[in-house]
């Protein structure tokens, strides 16, 4: 019986990872997107008297994907902000202890994307019902509810793999951070 | 005494003209009228600048109930506040931002549109605030008609870039009002539509040192609200109390804008700039160039089953019964 | 409970958690929803904020910088540019009794104005010093002191992911933030090679290193080929900012472009690298802004709570000294340096102070120069210092300890706090360029 959860579990958890590693490539795009759209803009402004009207709207969206798109694969390998010299110290010596402390903030984390899904759907269903944009009629507009759809989705996501990392909390954790230093320029996400 | 705890936001900065009046004027009237009778005191919080909401997020903080009583800033709202962009998108009429005030004011209390839009986002409307007299066009070259306009660029903001529709390849160059001074001296612009008091806060004589007095006309940029639970709560007295001040503190910040926008304009004058008033033919040729932004804006109305047209005649007659003759009637030729 | 109370009570709380290693982002949102939720007795209101802060805080156009000046940093550094301006500023320096040191600082100081970043700073010169120093027999603490100590120039010297964090939480322009680093900047690095110059004379076993025999002056064709591309650069992305014929976003996507044209015709590059760089950039964008989005959610809670009024009104009535706020202040940030990284504690402690030092009348544009270069000391401290760290990674020689990377530092540390000092002193320093 157990061993079917477990089963389930890591099944669960695979498909959570690939659509995170999915959702990060799109966003990866996206960040392609960006550098192209403000260089156009740049360009047909200064040498064709044609400045791209929507620019700031798309660069606001491509922000909104980037961030969302890319933030449950953020959560996946473990590079979301965080000091971890108290776990450092605390693994060597206490192991359960550090692995229940892993676990309660795996939960919290998990309880706040949570909540963050609960507030953002009903602003899907009202942005979707009434067709909402932003941006200036006449000269640009885009809609507003892909991007509370995204990031509802990306919350959800997010919840889903904390909720994992909670069950399947490895016992065998290592400093994320000082591995991924390793021949990568920029390590660690949070301080660039 | 009751007291009554009410929070108010606003995105923008204190010294901003229109919150530091919310601060000086609105709440010091609304404390006085309600000493006279003691029954009820206003326990103030005044959460400004950013620390609950920026300026593009009072409407959803009001909404919300992050703030009780907040100043809106609607050009930010085209989509959920349509109604609101009535003034600007009939431009050319009139450059008194008390008039201007006013007819908006009372179009938005004998046509329920305004109002069923604010409700929508659980707010009451309570006053219109009109801050600048009207947007000019400052150059670094002399000019005198939209012919000069044609094939240059234009920085501006919002849906006064659609004025130079019209234009034969007059680009507009979207821009916050701090880059301005930036854009003009590099010569990334030819142009700039600014109100007066813009371009004496950032010294645009300097980099543009002609004024093409156009007088495209005021606009309505900030309208107060209540949260509607909390106004529902109200004691009837002080509802009455903060309705008597709204329509004040709307005459009030009208009268102020209309004095710096002259103070500004001799300020650019001594600074170097030069005037240019712009002929009534000149004028007409402009507003004539444009699409009827404001047939377009009725008709959207119109279509969501909203008395659109009503209003635009409503408003267009309120401005020239206050003597004002538009260069160009937006309401000619609606059904 | 008090506004102050709920203020004091929340601070505690998220350095509590964030120490225990709860996600900066998920501490500072959680015990922000607790707070309005027992504050107001309304859970509602609590889902409320995080709905306007999740929806909006994203949305800002000039967030784009963020993207920008990391996918142009990552570029710059994978096609070698730092290694180049390094060579030419050594073959300056060598004959110098702790020359090579200096000329490590000087190369940092130009790098820093093609990277918003001190990690990439700190590996790449950690890659390309720390061996030329250890060859000339250097001392291995002061090899790595040195590129701990200049690699904070990364995040000062604009552009810099600080000084845009900054501009954000304050409201301020970022291209005047940006200004007002450079000064900054370039006097920190000349307080470094002044500070090596007096260890070279008083310490000099402490430097350490033989005098160069053999050296060459490189060619001037050399030269040029190797600065030109760094040249270039800069010139598009602070000419461009400084000039006004770019905003600061639009100058981050030009010197993307142009860093990544360099690498292209400099075969500096393969689809691999380029595919890395653009998932790095990903990463770090989502995470610092996800870390800005749950700041947000802490600093409306505090408004929402009225701490920014209670402690105007405090202020009136203490009449707390200017001299006194800014021990306060500096001490907060040493004492979050330990163990938070930078952008977490401009993060925390920004909100907290603005009220503070904006009815005072002083700059706040001054006041992020400050609070950038007090909290990056933190970079440099035990236990948890980021570019010590990353040093460490790079270095990847077991003569070398942890310990002997944070030892090297504190001179450097100590350094950087004189000069802050000296910031808070004469604030023309920071904003004079500005008039
Ligand atoms: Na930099
Ligand atoms: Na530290």
């Amino acid at each position: 019986m157990s061993n079917i959860l477990v089963q389930g579990t890591n099944k669960l958890s695979r498909i959570a990872n690939v659509t995170a590693i999915i959702a990060n490539t799109v966003g990866t795009l996206m960040v392609l997107c960006l550098v192209i759209v403000v260089d156009y803009d740049v360009i047909a402004r200064g040498a064709f008297n044609k400045p791209f009207g929507g620019a700031v709207e798309v660069v606001q969206f491509t922000m909104v994907l980037i961030v969302f798109l890319q933030l449950p694969d953020v959560v996946r390998v473990n590079r979301l902000t965080r000091s971890d010299g108290f776990l450092a110290i605390m693994q060597p010596r206490f192991p359960n202890i550090a692995m229940w402390v892993r676990r309660f903030i795996d939960s919290v984390s998990a309880i706040l994307m949570t909540l963050i899904a609960i507030a953002i759907w009903p602003e899907f269903v009202e942005m979707f019902e009434t067709k909402d944009y932003f941006g200036v009629p006449g000269v640009f507009v885009a809609p507003w509810w892909p991007i509370k759809l995204v990031i509802f989705l990306s919350a959800s996501l997010c919840a889903l793999i904390f909720i994992l990392k909670v069950i399947l909390a490895a016992t065998n954790i290592k400093l994320i951070r000082m591995d991924e230093m390793k021949d990568k320029a920029v390590p660690s996400g949070e301080k660039i | 005494t009751e007291t009554i705890k009410a929070v108010v936001i606003d995105g923008y900065p204190a010294k901003a003209m229109w919150v530091d009046e919310f601060s000086n004027f609105f709440i010091p009237q609304v404390n006085e009228r309600l000493a006279k009778t003691n029954n009820y005191k206003i326990d103030w919080q005044e959460s400004y600048g950013g620390t609950i909401v920026k300026p593009k997020g009072v409407l959803d903080g009001i909404k919300l109930g992050l703030g009780d009583i907040g100043i809106v800033t609607t050009v930010f709202h085209n989509s959920k506040l349509p109604s609101q962009s009535l003034a600007a998108v009939t431009p050319f009429v009139s450059v008194d931002a008390r008039v201007v005030a006013k007819a908006m004011d009372e179009i938005t209390k004998e046509f329920p549109t305004m109002e069923k839009e604010f409700s929508k986002q659980k707010q009451v409307y309570l006053a219109t605030g009109v801050v600048l007299n009207t947007y000019q066009i400052f150059s670094k070259e002399r000019i005198e008609s939209i012919k000069d306009l044609e094939g240059g660029k234009v920085a501006g903001a919002g849906i006064i870039l659609r004025y130079l529709d019209g234009i034969n390849n007059a680009a507009g160059v979207r821009g916050g009002l701090t880059d301005f001074y930036n854009m003009l001296s590099t010569g990334l612009v030819d142009h700039a539509m600014l109100w007066p008091e813009a371009a004496k806060t950032f010294k645009i004589a300097e980099v543009a040192p002609f004024m093409l007095k156009a007088d495209l006309g005021a606009v309505n940029s900030k309208t107060v609200t209540a949260n509607s639970r909390f106004w529902k709560k109200l004691p009837d007295e002080v509802k009455q109390v903060i309705q008597e001040v709204a329509v004040e503190y709307r005459d009030h910040i009208a009268e102020i804008a209309m004095d710096r926008a002259q103070e500004s304009l001799d300020a650019y004058i001594a600074a170097g700039g030069t005037v240019v008033t712009m002929s009534q033919e000149a004028r007409k040729e402009w507003a004539d160039s444009m699409p009827n932004l404001a047939a377009e804006w009725a008709a959207g109305l119109d279509k969501k089953g909203e008395p659109g047209t009503e209003m635009l005649r409503a408003y267009m007659g309120k401005l020239t019964a206050a003597g004002f003759t538009p260069a160009r009637d937006w309401a000619a030729g609606l059904k | 409970m008090s506004p102050i109370e709920i203020g004091v009570v929340s601070v505690i709380a998220i350095i509590v958690l964030v120490y225990l290693g709860l996600y900066i982002p998920v501490a500072l949102g959680v015990v922000s929803f607790v707070s309005i939720w027992l504050m107001r007795d309304d859970f509602e209101l609590s889902m409320n904020l995080l709905k306007i802060a999740v929806g909006d805080s994203v949305m800002e156009y000039t967030f784009a910088t963020v993207p920008l000046f990391t996918f142009m940093g990552l570029i710059v550094s994978k096609a070698g540019m730092g290694a180049d301006i390094y060579e030419v500023m050594n073959s300056g320096f060598k004959k110098v009794k702790g020359g090579i040191g200096m000329a490590t600082v000087g190369a940092n100081a130009v790098f820093a104005a093609v990277t918003g970043s001190s990690i990439a700073s700190a590996s790449v010169f950690a890659k390309v010093s720390v061996p030329e120093m250890l060859k000339y027999d250097y001392n291995p603490r002061f090899a790595v002191g040195v590129v701990a100590g200049s690699s904070v120039l990364g995040m000062i010297i604009p552009p810099s992911a600080m000084l845009i964090i900054y501009s954000f939480v304050a409201e301020q322009s970022v291209g005047e933030m940006f200004l007002a680093g450079v000064v900054p900047g370039v006097l920190l690095a000349i307080a470094y090679i002044a500070a090596i110059w007096l260890m070279g004379k008083f310490t000099p076993n402490y430097v350490g290193g033989k005098p160069a025999t053999e050296y060459e002056w490189m060619s001037f064709k050399e030269i040029f080929s190797k600065t030109a591309p760094l040249v270039t650069l800069i010139t598009v992305v602070l000419g461009g900012i400084y000039t006004g014929w770019m905003t600061p976003v639009e100058a981050g996507a030009a010197g993307a472009a142009v860093g990544l044209i360099i690498a292209i015709v400099r075969r500096k590059i393969n689809l691999k690298i380029f595919w890395e760089a653009l998932i790095e950039t990903g990463h770090i964008t989502a995470s610092i802004l996800f870390l800005i989005t749950a700041a947000s959610i802490y600093s409306r809670m505090l408004g929402l709570a009225g701490l920014p009024n209670e402690l105007a009104v405090i202020l009136e009535q203490n009449q707390m000294s200017f001299m006194m706020i800014m021990v306060i202040y500096v001490c907060l940030m040493l004492f979050l340096g330990t163990l938070l990284d930078t952008a977490s504690i401009i993060l925390i402690v920004v909100p907290l102070f603005l009220p503070l030092i904006e009815p005072m009348g002083l700059s706040l544009v001054w006041f992020g120069i400050i609070t950038v270069i007090g909290a990056e000391i933190g970079l440099l401290t035990p236990p948890l210092g980021i570019s010590c760290f990353v040093i460490k990674a790079s270095v990847d020689d077991d003569r070398i300890s942890l310990k002997d990377v944070f030892m090297g530092a504190l001179p450097f540390a100590f350094v950087m706090l004189i000069v802050l000092i000296l910031l808070i002193n004469y604030p023309v320093l920071s904003i004079g360029i500005l008039h």
